[in-house]
């Protein structure tokens, strides 16, 4: 191996610190007691105590699932905290100043500059810190067009009729171990309604936090966009440092009517463990569209950089016809770091089509999975899928391994799909240097190549933190 | 001694009395199957096949048999051919005279250097509980041993035929070992008439720099059950090519297993032709476990009427095996409305200076090149089946025997509706 490749590894975390904010926290351990805590401290009504008592009565029949290609300790569910919110001073936060300073110091040391959000180019965040929503922005801006965008426990209060009709109806509480468990202990999240006709005016976008040492955290999406309606949203994790796991089970559920558009972007930056693999957060996410109405449009685009187990496979259930289904994924994994991702397209209605472009990169000793299901049910005439999954290889440690499966049950379905696996080569290094740029560079350049088919799919502001995270992430182990 | 009872159709299969030879190796296969099940669509690699079909039915051990194969000699190989009939070896039908001297081809129960080689030749991975039945039953199969150097230029024919009156079970075993530099070209056929089971496994170690060509062609009975086990080994700088033709049974599953050294060179292509109710499923291992091997995969599917293709196509590139060359396609035309193709190729790589492509599609004939045809004069179905032909004999022409490449053209001709157009074999 070329010199230049060694001792790339990743610099050290940089957003490693800890907020010492007291907790109001439920004692570890899961029960049917601690859920009925939960929803008590939370107010809701009986329906959303039954849909949490079913899912966790569900849950406690299932078992982890084990065909991922990720090896990690099970994690002791009995000694997680479900619950801990940040202590409110006061019932709501009139402006910024009463929030704790504590809180705003973490943001900073973020880069988030929540007081300044004209800043922020019309990004409206709705902060989740630790489980509960401290501050919403922007909210009046957006009420001025009917649309609601919220805290999943505000929804509760204010929009209980949306909220029951749309939640479980993407992913069922059933759905698999981890949606189940977060269905039973979900404690907040985010929750999204944009009505017939309206196009978001801005890109929505919440920042989420893991704070509390032994609190995993269970989040909940749910954006509906009624028919016609276009919205933006954007995801974006970090995480302090810590040397316990953190399990982290979220579930986003995306539901589209006729010829609405969900475009969906993560940039996940979590802690993914020390250099031998100590620590690191386990992520196993449930993300699921519902393309519900004719014409409808889902888009998941994907930048998952951190986290030591990453399971997750945003999919698209492209029900109405002529509805189209999209994922863009760049996947990098560095020293111990274990990444299983990639996507479900299930064609169902006619004429239904769907893109899936993955990038997986791989470096250290980590290991990188593509895993994919294009299936195209009987009904589905005229379904088209193309799909291209890339792997590179950074080293000869780690590992790539692409995992698609095609179900075609319709003749008239046309799937393609095709994947390469390559490393830098000495050439394209060498042309590099030759014309003065030096080997880090160069290979920053041409992985932001490598991924650039994805990258444009990011809005702009994401793009530009995209191109950053992974030249940083590559830092040191090339060069 | 007596062996627990794995379920009830492994019982039934192991009812039938243990023949003579080889008595450790077939108590350690029957050992393996105690408390065994039938794999079911739970399991890992089953989740397409179904073998309920083999659990409604109880299959006796096959009885002695005759069988009339002279409608299936090949010209090339009237002199190279041992035949077996109901997993028993069939003198009077075989013929030896034209093989070059040293190389062995022989029955298993004829050959002494059999016990050296049995479940030694390569190594097992995840092992089926098919391979074990066969170990724990097979009457007999056949020895093929090329000595270092010996470039055989007859290829050799092995052919298979069950008849079955009633639902009965084979199990035929081969054994083949080229020496460093020997060459070989081998055609194993499976054909016969009746509902029955044939579980053949197939063990092979091909030596360095020897090259091996293996055309295995299963024509089995429309209501016959295919469970094939293949493993390979190659040496440095050895070649083993195979292309797997996939025409009859109700169902059938291939899982070849090839292990490759240093600049060794492997193809594992297959074909399956399949319509009404027919399941064919590949399940094929490529592991590249040293630095500059090469590998081919196409395994293509021409599936009609209510018939299912499954393929799994796993590579794997060991940790160390620099400059490994694998490239894996799978093309799958979908004919009829009910049809279904699932289809799962498999990259594991642990190595970095590699190249690896896979591609997998699936879809229906082109509508551009059947206007073609028709703008050319040929009418919608005609254009239609010759391009269906096309699909599946691109793989047939690279048969290196010329008789076998006619009559399989001819198979693929009738079977797509081409036969219209003309003799195109």
């Amino acid at each position: 191996m070329n010199s230049t490749f060694q001792g790339v590894t990743s610099q050290e975390y940089k957003y490693g610190f800890v907020t010492d904010i007291e907790a109001d926290s439920v004692a570890p351990g899961l029960n049917e007691e601690v859920i009925r805590f939960i929803s008590a401290k939370k107010g809701e009504p009986d329906w959303l105590l039954d849909f949490r008592l079913k899912a966790y009565r569900h849950w406690l029949t299932l078992a982890e699932p084990g065909w991922a290609k990720v090896q990690y300790p099970t994690p002791d569910f009995q000694k997680i905290v479900y619950y801990s919110a940040p202590r409110p001073k006061k019932a709501q936060f009139a402006s910024m100043d009463e929030v704790d300073p504590e809180l705003k110091r973490t943001f900073e040391k973020l880069g988030v500059p929540i007081h300044e959000q004209e800043a922020l180019a019309g990004v409206a965040v709705d902060v989740v810190f630790d489980s509960v929503s401290v501050t919403t922005t922007y909210k009046e801006k957006l009420a001025a067009v009917g649309i609601i965008f919220c805290s999943f426990s505000e929804a509760v209060k204010t929009h209980p009729d949306l909220v029951k009709r749309y939640l479980g109806s993407v992913v069922p509480a059933a759905d698999n171990f981890y949606a189940a468990l977060n269905s039973a202990v979900f404690t907040d999240g985010s929750f999204v309604f944009i009505p017939k006709g309206v196009a978001c005016p801005m890109d929505l976008s919440t920042y989420f936090r893991i704070n509390n040492q032994e609190s995993g955290q269970f989040e909940r999406t749910l954006i509906v966009a009624e028919e016609g309606a276009s919205v933006s949203y954007l995801e974006g994790c970090t995480a302090p440092r810590f040397d316990t796991n953190q399990l982290h089970a979220a579930v986003v559920e995306l539901v589209a009517l006729d010829h609405a558009s969900i475009k969906y972007s993560t940039v996940q930056n979590w802690y993914a463990g020390d250099k031998d693999g100590k620590g690191g957060i386990f992520n196993f996410v449930t993300k699921r569209g519902l393309c519900k109405g004719r014409g409808s449009h889902i888009s998941w685009t994907q930048v998952e950089t951190g986290s030591a187990i990453t399971w997750k496979y945003p999919s698209c259930v492209l029900l109405g016809d002529d509805s189209i289904g999209e994922f863009y994924s760049v996947a990098l994994t560095n020293h111990k770091q274990q990444a299983d991702t990639g996507t479900k397209m299930i064609h169902i209605g006619r004429n239904t089509k769907s893109t899936i472009i993955s990038k997986g990169i791989s470096a250290g000793d980590s290991s990188n999975s593509y895993r994919g299901l294009v299936k195209v049910q009987p009904k589905a005439e005229g379904a088209r899928n193309f799909s291209q999954c890339d792997s590179m290889l950074i080293g000869h440690t780690c590992s790539a391994n692409t995992f698609p499966t095609l179900d075609v049950q319709n003749r008239s379905a046309r799937v393609e799909h095709e994947a390469t696996t390559s490393k830098i080569g000495e050439e394209q290094l060498f042309y590099f240097q030759q014309r003065g740029i030096p080997a880090e560079e160069a290979i920053s350049m041409i992985i932001n190549g490598f991924c650039k088919d994805v990258f444009r799919e990011l809005p702009m502001e994401f793009a530009v933190e995209a191109t950053k995270l992974l030249s940083l992430k590559l830092e040191g182990s090339v060069g | 001694m007596t062996v627990a009872v794995p379920s009830a159709l492994l019982a039934d299969l192991l009812s039938a009395p243990r023949p003579a030879e080889w008595e450790a190796l077939r108590l350690a296969a029957e050992a393996r199957l105690a408390g065994r099940e039938l794999p079911t669509p739970r399991d890992k690699g089953w989740q397409f096949t179904d073998l309920a079909p083999l659990s409604h039915t109880s299959f006796a051990p096959a009885p002695e048999a005759t069988a009339d194969i002279s409608a299936d000699l090949l010209p090339e190989m009237v002199g190279t051919r041992q035949v077996f009939v109901n997993g028993r070896y069939a003198p009077h039908a075989s013929c030896v005279s034209a093989l070059p001297p040293g190389l062995r081809f022989l029955p298993l129960t004829l050959a002494s250097e059999a016990c050296h080689c049995l479940g030694t030749l390569a190594p097992e991975t995840a092992r089926s509980p098919f391979e074990d039945l066969n170990t724990a039953r097979f009457e007999d199969g056949a020895l093929i041993l090329v000595p270092k150097n010996l470039r055989a230029t007859l290829p050799l024919h092995l052919l298979f035929v069950t008849r079955a009156e009633h639902p009965c079970a084979v199990f035929p075993r081969v054994l083949i070992r080229l020496e460093a530099g020997a060459e070989l070209s081998l055609v194993e056929e499976h054909m016969g008439h009746g509902p029955y089971l044939t579980c053949p496994v197939v063990e092979i170690q091909v030596g360095e720099g020897a090259i091996l060509r293996h055309e295995r062609v299963q024509r089995d009975h429309a209501t016959a059950i295919h469970l094939a086990t293949l493993r390979a080994t190659v040496a440095q700088g050895g070649q083993y090519h195979s292309r797997t033709l996939t025409f009859g049974a109700r169902l059938s599953r291939q899982e070849p297993s090839v292990r490759l050294a240093e600049g060794a060179e492997a193809t594992l292509d297959g074909l399956a032709l399949l319509g009404d109710g027919q399941l064919a499923d590949t399940h094929s291992f490529l592991h590249h476990a040293a630095p500059h091997g090469t590998s081919h995969q196409l395994h293509t599917c021409v599936v009609d009427g209510q018939a299912r293709a499954v393929f799994n196509g796993q590579i794997r590139v060991a940790p160390g095996a620099q400059g490994t060359d694998a490239q894996q396609k799978s093309r799958n035309l979908l004919l009829s409305g009910t049809a279904r193709v699932d289809t799962e190729p498999q990259l594991e790589i642990y190595a970095d200076d590699v190249k690896c492509t896979h591609g997998a599609a699936v879809g229906q004939l082109d509508p551009d090149e059947i206007f073609y045809l028709q703008s050319r004069g040929l009418d919608l179905e005609a254009a239609r089946n010759l391009l269906t032909y096309g699909f599946a004999a691109d793989l047939l022409e690279r048969i290196p025997v010329a008789s076998l490449r006619r009559a399989l053209r001819r198979l693929v001709l009738a079977r797509t509706h081409a036969s219209a157009l003309g003799d195109l074999a």
